[in-house]
């Protein structure tokens, strides 16, 4: 495990500098006693109206929000152990996150809240989802050469039949940045291995652009710098394509993963009371209902009465809803996620000094 | 006489519960012996379940672990001559059937060291090491008890050999709740059981007593004096009580019926010589000649002694028949109360001019028996005998107590060469108020009451005529015998 540290904290350093000193975001009255710190790897457009509905609720909590890129997210959670300063923290990298519990860097909680929670969203009562959105494609309709391509398949023979407009143009995670970007990707190499293989040789023959963050993805699909963005978180682009008309989220028809946010107390964490709260809050009914309605995240159990809401997801094909189990770990495996990531290096023809 | 409680009194209700509370309870024993069993054996169910649950739990959940193994096994290979392993994203979809345990793995290889897992994780088993044998023991990491699965291997291509061991576990979450829920169910199942047997037992016994009270309810409600048989139906298990509760009114029955007896036969004796001392007394009185009445008041005095002569043998026989039923038998020399009473009685004879002689020259004669009934006994026989003495004949105011040693018992001899007792009554004589001759003073209990007393010491009595008139009591006592009866 020290190796896999080591190597890893390597490839981070390189682009860690800056995520390391962002500074938090407070909400909440400035005299309240009580401070609640949240590390998380969520955009807070998505989040804030959530925050400022808590603090509302709670006039006695602070709360301080730190947005960190899912990577550096482990790092500092285990770089913390001994003194967490974090109460609460929050992911999109499912396999990160539970790789934290599998080794122990978690404390149990439990509520009528957690109870109520399906067995599947929570893992030893100390890994707890609270959203479930798709994984989708974003594409730029007018800059789009051809149909829109409705699964991975017609991408593939899209980028062929276009190879000129879409060289340059396609934008992806940089797996070895993203800790979401990775788990996504190791989730498209278990799910379909060949149309993996295939794409990401098209990828690298098509110089794909990769990102450390969805939304600089989006930002360079709206622009037109980018036509199709894959692989981006749904909320995310959900919220984008409603605002903007030149994009389309599209749910790839082949298969659809499903990506759980999850929430962690870190052992040892101060004010972990408020985290409880906090952790309760965002499973409440009430919260629930603000992702869907005010369209910031996909709640657990959407309102199915509104079939035409975009955060329930419709899915055009199968779902691959991403297990919150010990399957995880394979993934962050040091051998598999060593050779994972060479090649795709590899087939995106580019080296570690990148 | 019966022995009899010493100070015959009704309990109070006060007295009567202490008593019953004091008392052990038959059936609060045997609800405990019952409920003892039960528990013992309950007990040893649960420590069995508790064991067989644990192993059942590692036994289910062992066969996830080797089977997680066995596909990360399969998937190791070489790849340039360096060991690789892809594990296969079902080996940890096993594991996740135990769905809430850690997993925790480590994969090795002897020449070329770490290869991917948990680095820290001690990979050395228990047991030595055997080539393609797993193992598995349970050993602490990360904070909580992990169950391990060991296997090691040779992986060989043209080029290399290198020797791969991995090491697999996952924490005990499950096959602990497994385990309990086994545990749980079956000891619940036992308690069920065992408040069922109990529950049977309390039942069991209130049924297994109530014949009991029956027949107590049945003794309850008699009417004073009533000693008929008790004839309600019970089962055979209180059938001896209740023959022996009837045997045990028999004789109290038969004893009453003795005792009215006796009483009738006393105020009969009592009465003729009452009767007579009043017609002496109404002589006395009407008399008037002082020589007469003289003579008339000395005969009276003689009535008197003779009455209270009767009464101090009923009193005896009172007392020695309290005795025996009273006292234990107990070694004694028997030479003692037979000297004793010979010196009592000597004196008493030589008034009527008998001369009682001792003719013993034994030192020490030991028997188990009463030293008081014996004296009475001597006393009586020896009275007897100065009684029927005369002194018209030869000897006839001799009276000889003689004691000789025979090889198992010592022979008490009381010899007068009185006017002897015909062979028809030698059978009667001991039986209660028979009196050979009206004529001679006499109570007709003392000799009765000798026998009551030899019967006791278990004794022989005989009756035999003297050479060439007169009687010989002849009373035969075991020795004690140390060897075989004390000890």
């Amino acid at each position: 495990m020290k190796q896999f540290f080591f190597w890893l904290a390597v490839v981070v350093s390189l682009n860690a500098t800056k995520l390391w000193a962002t500074e938090p975001v407070w909400f909440g009255n400035e005299n309240a006693q009580r401070i609640l710190r949240i590390n998380s790897a969520m955009d807070l457009a998505s989040f804030e109206p959530i925050l400022k509905k808590f603090v509302e609720l709670h006039p006695d909590v602070r709360v301080a929000y730190r947005d960190v890129n899912t990577l550096e997210l482990y790092y500092l959670t285990i770089k913390d152990q001994k003194k967490p300063e974090a109460s609460l923290v929050i992911s999109s990298a499912m396999d990160l996150h539970l790789k934290l519990v599998n080794d122990g860097y978690a404390q149990t909680y439990q509520s009528s809240f957690t109870d109520r929670l399906p067995s599947n969203f929570k893992w030893r009562n100390q890994l707890f989802a609270f959203s479930l959105e798709p994984i989708v494609m974003l594409v730029n309709k007018k800059a789009f050469p051809g149909v829109l391509p409705e699964d991975r398949q017609s991408l593939l023979q899209t980028i062929r039949q276009n190879e000129k407009a879409m060289t340059k143009r396609i934008g992806t995670y940089d797996i070895r940045q993203s800790g979401v970007g990775y788990l996504l990707a190791s989730q498209d190499a278990r799910q379909a291995d060949v149309t993996w293989g295939r794409l990401l040789e098209a990828f690298g023959s098509h110089d794909v652009q990769t990102y450390c963050c969805t939304h600089d993805i989006i930002d360079d699909v709206a622009s037109g710098k980018l036509v199709l963005g894959y692989n981006l978180l749904g909320s995310y682009a959900s919220q984008r394509a409603q605002e903007d008309d030149r994009l389309k989220m599209i749910l790839p028809k082949d298969y659809t993963l499903m990506l759980m946010r999850a929430a962690l107390i870190p052992k040892g964490a101060p004010n972990e009371e408020d985290a409880g709260i906090f952790l309760d809050f965002l499973l409440s009914d009430q919260a629930q209902k603000m992702m869907q309605t005010q369209g910031l995240l996909f709640p657990i159990q959407p309102d199915m009465n509104n079939p035409n809401d975009p955060y329930v997801v419709n899915a055009p094909g199968p779902t691959g809803i991403i297990e919150l189990d010990q399957q995880l770990l394979v993934g962050r495996d040091y051998a598999k996620q060593k050779r994972f990531i060479r090649n795709w290096e590899m087939a995106l023809e580019i080296s570690e000094e990148d | 006489m019966w022995q009899k409680s010493p100070n015959h009194r009704a309990l109070s209700e006060d007295e009567e519960k202490k008593a019953l509370e004091n008392a052990p309870s038959l059936r609060f024993r045997f609800i405990l012996a019952g409920v003892l069993v039960i528990g013992i054996i309950a007990g040893l169910a649960i420590n069995l379940i508790f064991d067989y649950s644990q192993k059942l739990a590692d036994l289910s959940y062992d066969r996830l672990l080797r089977s997680a193994l066995l596909q990360m096994d399969e998937n190791v290979g070489l790849m340039r001559n360096e060991v690789s392993i892809d594990i296969p994203w079902s080996a940890f979809a096993t594991l996740a059937q135990a769905e809430e345990d850690r997993v925790f793995y480590k994969v090795e290889s002897l020449e070329q060291g770490f290869i991917t897992g948990y680095q820290d994780l001690d990979s050395q088993p228990p047991q030595p090491p055997v080539l393609d044998q797993i193992q598995f023991y349970n050993q602490e990491y990360s904070g909580e008890m992990v169950r391990f699965a060991w296997v090691q291997r040779h992986i060989t291509d043209p080029e290399t050999a290198q020797t791969v061991r991995i090491i697999l576990g996952q924490t005990r979450l499950s096959r602990e709740q497994m385990a309990s829920a086994v545990t749980q169910k079956a000891v619940e199942v036992v308690v069920f059981i065992a408040l069922v047997a109990i529950t049977l037992i309390i039942i069991g016994s209130h049924l297994v007593l109530r014949p009991l009270h029956r027949i107590e309810r049945a003794l309850e409600e008699r009417a004073m004096g009533d000693l008929t048989p008790i004839d309600i139906n019970t089962p055979k298990e209180t059938h001896h009580l209740k023959v022996a509760i009837n045997h045990f009114m028999e004789r109290l029955q038969s004893n009453l019926e003795q005792l009215e007896n006796y009483t009738a036969d006393a105020a009969h004796q009592l009465r003729t010589p009452l009767a007579s001392l009043r017609a002496l007394a109404e002589n006395a009185r009407d008399n008037t000649s002082p020589e007469r009445q003289h003579q008339a008041l000395e005969n009276i005095v003689k009535q008197c002694d003779a009455l209270s002569q009767t009464v101090t043998l009923l009193l005896n026989q009172a007392v020695v028949s309290h005795r025996l039923q009273t006292h234990r038998l107990e070694p004694i020399d028997l030479l003692a109360p037979i000297t004793a009473s010979c010196r009592e009685q000597a004196v008493a004879a030589l008034h009527q001019g008998v001369l009682l002689s001792l003719d013993c020259d034994l030192k020490e004669t030991l028997i188990l028996g009463d030293a008081f009934s014996i004296q009475q006994m001597m006393q009586n026989l020896i009275e007897n005998a100065v009684r029927y003495s005369r002194e018209d004949v030869e000897r006839g105011t001799e009276i000889i107590v003689q004691v000789s040693e025979f090889e198992r018992f010592y022979r008490i001899k009381v010899i007068d060469y009185g006017v002897g007792i015909p062979d028809i009554e030698k059978e009667r004589v001991f039986e209660r108020f028979y009196r050979g001759r009206y004529d001679i003073a006499g109570s007709g209990v003392g000799l009765a009451m000798v026998k009551d007393i030899v019967d006791h010491h278990s004794a022989r009595i005989q009756i035999l005529d003297t050479e060439p008139k007169g009687t010989t009591f002849q009373v035969d006592f075991a020795k004690l015998r140390f060897n075989e009866d004390t000890v």
